[in-house]
């Protein structure tokens, strides 16, 4: 008999299966079932106040398997209902300790998520239940580690689970990216910070290219986080390997950032489809953007800016037109409507009659070499028509090109693009159910990654997105949520996963985030792991300190004091 | 330290009855762990301690003028004897000790001791027999309980509390149904 089996018999301790000798055991299952989940009731000396929504336990069936299972809710039980009209003398201590636990007891309710075989290390989704009566353990750190495997090419830590400060829970990257992912959260509750830690993991393991629209300004150059402590932002991590361009030059300057390249587009290079999104937003109507179509057929590459300068007030003799509104093709108020919306165009510096450059081009380029590409709107991030106009835009025409490679590779006349991931804000105004069928993003989320091209869409309101487009969101990374809509959406297609809305609803207000889908085995709840120095050494960067003490001891080594090598 | 109770005087599977001719202190009380040596040791509670009447006391009960050595000496010298009434709640047979009933009742004549604190906590360690004693009919079912379970906790010395604790936990769990019940035999065991 070992030691431990002594001191468990010492100690009344209840033996433990082999290799869980710190595990602590809760309860047994009393019922339930695997779409609905698993009924648990607690042990007498199991407190319930110690269990918490999203914790994992582990059920040891009768075979030897183990399933791994979270906790999706905990609840009060008694034997006898008639004890919540007549509860018994709680000022008594006696009577108070003999009911707990007999009488009344806690109950939990936990979802499988993961089966283990016995003698395997390799755990399987899990398509059955264990057995009644079956012992429910507090999963260990062991059991949570193995489940979320090791740091590797693949796998990034992005955070602990609840109350195991010493496991990683580990995304599978390559799997990240393949399909479209999502990252959703109220405001203020990290979503930012949590994209910038993915990023940074997509671009230190290298498994896809980064295009991201960065609305406000947070992802290249420093920023800004709470109790204005800065945070360094991708190219400072990434020096040569990210690049910034803006639509807003000056802004950039006045934060410092260096940017590599000014976006500036051509009146002539846009065309109805790229306005098309923005018809909610502008408040242009169908006849309004079927008339689009029609007056790009009409006036050409030119369009729009003849359809700025009639709205001017100079306008000099009779233009097309006019000739237009003659041949009675177009209704007078429907053009004025159009005229007054697109004049909105001139507020946007970046919009210029006629651009030289090709920046699709531009950005091609710099993907192809690898680099990732972070655009600032600068100040016009706070317009959301810039913002959607200009995603929209550049993505439609990357995407094109996507294709055109991808289908080249294909047929064997050239290479494969590398895959792309595009992250977007404000997902929902470009997915509204409304548009997600016509729009380029709706596109590429439904059609996995056939062309490389996959999006990152960061969003505070879920429910707004097409339901179609959310089922094919294949990692959803969710901080809290407390509208009931949104919790449902992020659950869109997920089976079985209803019990978990519970957990979402009970995450902390930050820094919480539930991840589920294709990147991790099974659903977890991490405490996201903190965006600071510690990151910053794991992705590679060196600080300013250490560059100096670094030369420090180069310069030293150059004249002979120590015999090991640089580095 | 095991002392004689009596003889028994009436049996059945269930309960017996042991005649027992002066009330010592100590001897009988209620709710006492009792034991027959018959073949196997038989266990019973102490649930009743009846003096009957005879013709005799009768008349001298309403004689005036009553001498204190006469009344010792007729409690001494009964005719009829005292009758314990004993509730039987398991055996032991080959050291081995259950907590239900025994495949013979005592005989008559067989002499019933109380049992010493050992043999008590000994019993007591498992609680199967509570059902025997709450499901008896016309006797002071929860009394006695009450009453057996104070005295096995007194044996305990400083486990007491603990002891009266797993008690109340397996009550709780018989009677989870009758919370009145429940609530009236804790209060009466409550440390
Ligand atoms: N992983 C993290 N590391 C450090 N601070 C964080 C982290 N997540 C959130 N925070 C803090 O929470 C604040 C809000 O996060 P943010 O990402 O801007 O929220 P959101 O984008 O959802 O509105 C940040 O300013 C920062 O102080
Ligand atoms: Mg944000």
């Amino acid at each position: 008999m070992s030691d431990d089996r002594l001191l468990d018999i010492w100690f009344h301790r209840p033996a433990t299966p082999t290799g869980t000798a710190a595990a602590r055991r809760l309860g047994i299952v009393v019922g339930g079932s695997l779409s609905e989940g698993l009924r648990v009731k607690l042990d007498q000396n199991t407190v319930v106040e110690g269990m918490a929504v999203g914790r994992y336990v582990v059920i040891h069936g009768q075979t030897g398997r183990r399933f791994f299972s979270i906790i999706t809710d905990v609840a009060l039980d008694a034997i006898n209902p008639a004890i919540e009209k007549t509860p018994p003398d709680t000022s008594d201590r006696f009577i108070t300790q003999v009911y707990q636990g007999i009488t009344t007891f806690g109950r939990l309710k936990v979802t499988p998520m993961l089966v283990l075989d016995e003698g395997s290390q390799e755990p399987r989704p899990v398509k059955t239940v264990p057995a009644h009566f079956s012992a429910v353990y507090e999963a260990s750190e062991e059991d949570v580690s193995r489940v979320f495997g090791a740091a590797d090419e693949q796998h990034f830590y992005v955070g602990t689970p609840l109350d195991m400060d010493n496991v990683r829970v580990h995304l599978n990257l390559e799997r990240f990216v393949q399909r479209s992912s999502g990252v959703f959260g109220k405001s203020g509750t990290g979503k930012t910070f949590l994209t910038r830690t993915l990023l940074a993991g997509i671009i230190k393991q290298g498994v896809a290219v980064n295009l991201v629209f960065d609305m406000h300004n947070e992802y290249g150059w420093e920023s800004e986080g709470e109790h204005r402590y800065r945070v360094k932002g991708l190219r400072q991590l990434f020096p040569g390997q990210v690049s910034v361009m803006t639509l807003d030059p000056e802004s950039s300057q006045r934060r410092g950032s260096k940017v590599d390249f000014i976006i500036r587009i051509g009146y002539d290079q846009i065309e109805p489809e790229d306005v098309e999104l923005l018809a909610p937003l502008m408040g242009l109507t169908d006849v309004q953007v079927g008339a689009l179509y029609f007056l790009r057929r009409r006036l050409g590459r030119a369009w729009i800016e003849r359809l700025l300068a009639e709205g001017e007030a100079e306008t000099e003799g009779p233009g097309e037109l006019e000739q237009i509104l003659d041949e009675g093709k177009l209704h007078g108020g429907t053009l004025g409507a159009i005229q007054r919306k697109l004049g909105m165009f001139r507020r946007f510096d970046f919009l210029q009659p006629h651009v030289s450059v090709d920046v699709v081009g531009k950005i091609m380029e710099y993907l192809d070499r690898g680099m990732h590409v972070i655009l600032e709107f600068g100040r016009y991030g706070s317009t959301l028509e810039a913002y959607i106009l200009v995603a929209n835009y550049l993505t439609r025409r990357i995407h094109e090109r996507y294709v055109q490679r991808k289908e080249a590779a294909l047929g064997r006349k050239g290479e494969e693009p590398r895959p792309l991931v595009i992250t977007i804000e404000e997902a929902h105004k470009f997915l509204d159910p409304a548009i997600a069928r016509h729009t380029i993003f709706g596109t590429i989320a439904r059609e996995l990654r056939k062309y490389n091209v996959t999006l990152l869409i960061v969003d505070q309101r879920p429910s707004g997105i097409d339901e179609e487009v959310m089922s094919q969101i294949g990692t959803r990374v969710t901080a809290l949520l407390d509208n009931e809509a949104d919790i449902r959406a992020v659950f869109t297609g997920v089976s079985g996963a209803g019990e978990l809305r519970q957990v979402l609803a009970r995450l902390d207000t930050r820094q919480q985030a539930l991840i589920l889908g294709h990147a991790v085995p099974m659903p977890v709840v991490v405490q996201t792991r903190p965006y600071g120095p510690e990151l910053y050494a794991e992705v590679g960067h060196e600080e300013g300190e250490d560059l100096q003490s670094k030369l420090e001891r180069n310069v030293a080594l150059l004249r002979g004091e120590q015999v090991e090598g640089f580095d | 330290m095991e002392i004689e109770v009596g003889r028994v005087i009436r049996s059945s599977t269930t309960r017996f009855t042991v005649g027992c001719r002066v009330l010592q202190p100590q001897v009988p009380v209620f709710g006492a762990l009792v034991k027959a040596r018959a073949g196997v040791e038989i266990y019973g509670l102490i649930y009743d301690v009846r003096m009957e009447d005879d013709p005799f006391l009768r008349q001298i009960a309403t004689v005036d003028d009553l001498q204190p050595e006469y009344i010792e000496d007729q409690r001494h010298n009964r005719q009829v004897p005292i009758e314990v009434g004993v509730l039987v709640v398991g055996y032991r047979h080959n050291g081995e000790i259950y907590h239900w009933l025994p495949p013979q009742p005592p005989l008559s004549l067989d002499v019933i001791h109380t049992c010493g604190p050992e043999e008590c906590v000994a019993f007591t360690r498992q609680f199967d027999y509570f059902r025997l004693v709450l499901e008896s009919r016309d006797l002071p079912a929860d009394e006695l309980l009450a009453a057996h379970l104070r005295y096995a906790a007194q044996v305990r010395g400083k486990d007491k509390d603990s002891f009266l604790l797993d008690a109340g936990r397996e009550l709780a769990r018989l009677l989870a149904m009758d919370p009145i019940r429940l609530d009236a035999l804790l209060g009466r065991i409550r440390p």
